[in-house]
């Protein structure tokens, strides 16, 4: 009896561990095999495709509403819909998203899809070899619909494209507008263009610092959440620049960037803070706390808060208005943000021709508008197989006031090499400078010793 | 009775026992003894995430590379204040609460086990959320309360200020990890053998000679549990650092884990990450050794 027990356990734990393992061979390409060869032998194979639906998986950060399950449902029914593949989808988070795609990669386990932007999908895992070239999906008409800094930004070095646009924005700022006009700061700002100049930025802020005293501003630095806000905050003030204009090193120590920091240091109101992070300057902001966030974007504008007053309001009802970051003419260099879809090489060809199918689907198609839409953000491309996507939010008041802002995107810089380890040097630095005693050697020490390392390669 | 089997007997009783053994050796080998030979492998090697380029064999260079590396050594300097300051303030404590309360009735004395357990049961994440808003610059209630009682004229920035920043952290793992070791000495003093100890009281000796001769050397196993599994979860204070701090400010808050975790899943900078472990696995084996011996030598 206990032989046989014995016996037994043995037998599950043989079972259990196979059931871990690898898939039946039957799936798998054969050894040594990639992804682009495998795909020469797509014709013979395209029966046995079609017979039997192709399941692919999805993993999206949460891009607006694409972290929405009830959205993101709506739009792969209809995909399903019209294609036969079935799309499993999960949902990452920036706390842990990098992690979880990182393990899933060592272990074999990735997804066919996933939808981020160029820094993830270009510069970190596309050009480890994890991803597969999509170049040939960009035809010349493609390549016309397309904004122009939005395509060159999925391209790797090497010539290849990792991944393929399907939303944009421009990172901004928002201020409490009606603490401004409490504070008789609203004179500063140039409502109807949503821009202001260096000097009545610091204007402003004294203003409220005067009237209400405490923090009116948070340069949060406590980990790399909402990093865009204060990299544009600090360029644009007097016009320093972030990396080469080519991408292949980091500039921060800028004599301009210096100028700003110790301008930021020295204004009242404004305080370095290695406490918080950009959504909780965000929390703080809509609390009414802060009276302006470095961390803003159409997505926030749009969104009701937490407290339910509404869409553009504080907490307590106070009007929330974006603006363009301040600079010496008033006209800013905006970060930008892009978002598409990526496929990793899993070595399954009919598995990346559905990933392409879906990629096609929500990209470049009549249903573009749609994948848009559920972004909250605006089309990387002019229009899509025929349809229109400049009027995707001609109904939407606030998304078409946004639109004035837009041709203020800068550069795409953070396709530079050695990314992850540049964004923790740049909080590190605001850390450093926040607890220096304030001054220029102090801050250029700072921002010297950072900078030498975003710019020095992971052994 | 072993001894009386024949030894065919002997050799089937043997394979039962390790047929029973095999499910959990295999899971040992596999999700133990594998990573760990692995992991000893990989810190030799420049392993990283890029496929492209091969992983090679480096030798100690990732060794080397480490005591050269400030953020390594500040992690280093602050892993060991955290040990030397959480060890013996959480024994000491979790001693002095379980011999005020071991003696208390059934009610009072599973109220206060429980107050002192339920930072341990509750989550990791929902405790830091909670001490987070209590640190909180703007609106916590330690700056209201300090602030109101004339302490303080400007609020602090608990996590945000380098002075203040690893002393906050301490103080919430402190909370979260006396409540076992409470548990654990209440228990040990419950076991003391209390004939001993009424007998040293009829003799003339004190509460103090009493503790210090009779229960504490017979608590002194447990002590001594305490003392490694304080000691390896101070060594590995990671969760309050990654939700707290990541770190900061200015490397305040830096840990041998985070960085580990830092360097391996953020860089993926596997060989330099696995080199971390392999020489904080080497500091904890070193300090539970000590204290084994010093325990057994008393």
């Amino acid at each position: 009896m206990k032989k046989l027990l014995a016996l037994l356990l043995a037998l599950c734990m043989v079972f259990a561990l196979a059931a871990c393992g690898e898939p039946a061979p039957a799936e798998k390409p054969a050894e040594g095999e990639t992804a682009e060869t495998a795909e020469t032998t797509e014709t013979t194979e395209t029966t046995e495709t079609t017979e039997a639906p192709v399941e692919i998986t999805l993993w999206t950060y949460p891009i607006g509403n694409w972290g929405d399950e009830a959205t993101v449902k709506a739009l792969i029914d209809g995909f399903t819909a019209e294609t036969g593949i079935v799309v499993k989808v999960e949902y990452l988070t920036y706390a842990d998203g990098d992690d979880k795609v990182n393990t899933a990669l060592t272990a074999k386990q990735a997804p066919d899809l996933i939808m981020e932007g160029p820094e993830r999908l270009v510069t970190n895992w596309g050009v480890k070899g994890y991803m597969v070239d999509i170049s040939d999906m960009f035809d010349d008409t493609d390549k016309a619909e397309i904004n122009a800094a939005a395509l060159a930004a999925c391209y790797a070095p090497n010539g290849a494209a990792y991944e393929y646009p399907v939303v944009m924005t421009a990172h901004c700022m928002a201020i409490n507008y009606t603490a401004f006009v409490e504070a008789g700061a609203d004179q500063y700002i140039d409502l109807e263009t949503h821009t202001w100049t260096t000097e009545q930025f610091f204007q402003a802020v004294q203003a409220l610092y005067d009237y209400y005293g405490g923090t009116v501003g948070a340069i949060y630095c406590s980990g790399q959440g909402g990093d865009q806000g204060t990299r544009a905050l600090i360029n644009n003030l007097y016009g320093g620049t972030f990396t080469t204009a080519d991408h292949t090193a980091y500039t921060w120590d800028d004599p301009l960037n210096i100028k700003a920091l110790k301008a930021l240091y020295d204004q009242d109101g404004i305080d370095f803070d290695p406490g918080i992070n950009g959504g909780e300057e965000i929390a703080n902001f809509y609390n009414g706390i802060f009276k302006m966030a470095f961390c803003w974007n159409i997505a926030q504008q749009l969104n009701p808060n937490s407290a339910g007053t509404g869409a553009g309001l504080t907490g307590s009802g106070d009007e929330i208005v974006f603006m363009a970051f301040p600079s010496e003419d008033g006209t800013a260099k905006l970060q930008g943000g892009i978002w598409g879809f990526g496929i990793f090489d899993n070595g399954d060809p009919a598995k990346i021709e559905a990933a392409r199918t879906f990629i096609k689907y929500m990209c470049d198609s009549e249903h573009t508008a749609d994948a848009v839409r559920a972004s909250n953000f605006f089309a990387a491309r002019s229009s899509a197989e025929g349809t229109d996507l400049s009027t995707v939010w001609a109904d939407n008041e606030i998304m078409d006031e946004y639109t004035k802002i837009l041709p203020m995107l800068g550069d795409y810089y953070q396709v530079t090499t050695n990314w992850p380890t540049a964004r923790t040097a740049w909080w590190n630095m605001l850390q450093q400078v926040g607890t220096s005693d304030g001054s220029e050697e102090a801050i250029a020490a700072a921002v010297a010793e950072f900078c030498k390392q975003a710019n020095t390669p992971a052994a | 009775m072993y001894k009386t089997m024949s030894p065919r007997l002997r050799r089937r009783e043997n394979i039962s026992g390790y047929m029973f053994l095999l499910p959990s050796l295999i899971f040992f080998l596999g999700f133990v003894v594998y990573p760990m030979i692995m992991c000893i492998w990989t810190s030799f090697t420049d392993a990283n995430m890029d496929i492209n380029t091969p992983t090679s064999f480096i030798g100690f260079a990732n060794y080397k590379e480490l005591w050269q590396d400030p953020v390594f050594l500040k992690g280093l300097r602050n892993t060991i204040i955290i040990v030397v300051v959480s060890v013996p303030v959480v024994c000491i404590f979790s001693l002095w609460v379980a011999s005020a309360i071991y003696k208390m009735k059934e009610g009072p004395l599973s109220f206060f086990r429980i107050v002192f357990y339920l930072p341990v049961v509750t989550g990791s994440v929902a405790v830091t959320v909670v001490w987070k808003w209590m640190y909180n610059n703007y609106t916590g209630i330690f700056n209201y309360l300090l602030k109101n009682g004339g302490i303080i004229d400007k609020n602090i920035n608990w996590l945000g200020d380098p002075k203040y920043a690893l002393a906050c952290i301490i103080l919430i793992l402190l909370t979260t990890s006396v409540g076992q070791p409470i548990v654990l000495y209440v228990s040990a003093l419950s076991n003391v053998d209390h004939s001993l100890v009424e007998a040293a009281e009829v003799d003339g000796a004190t509460n103090t000679q009493a503790f210090w001769r009779i229960k504490w050397p017979q608590i002194m196993p447990t002590t001594l549990y305490i003392l490694i599994i304080t000691t390896i979860n101070s060594f590995q204070c990671f969760a309050l650092i990654q939700l707290l701090t990541s770190g900061g400010p200015n490397y305040a808050t830096e840990t041998i884990m985070y960085y580990i975790y830092y360097t391996a899943f953020k860089l993926s900078r596997f060989g330099y990450g696995n080199a971390m472990g392999v020489i904080l696995a080497i500091f904890i084996a070193i300090l539970s050794a000590v204290q084994f011996r010093l325990a057994k030598e008393k």
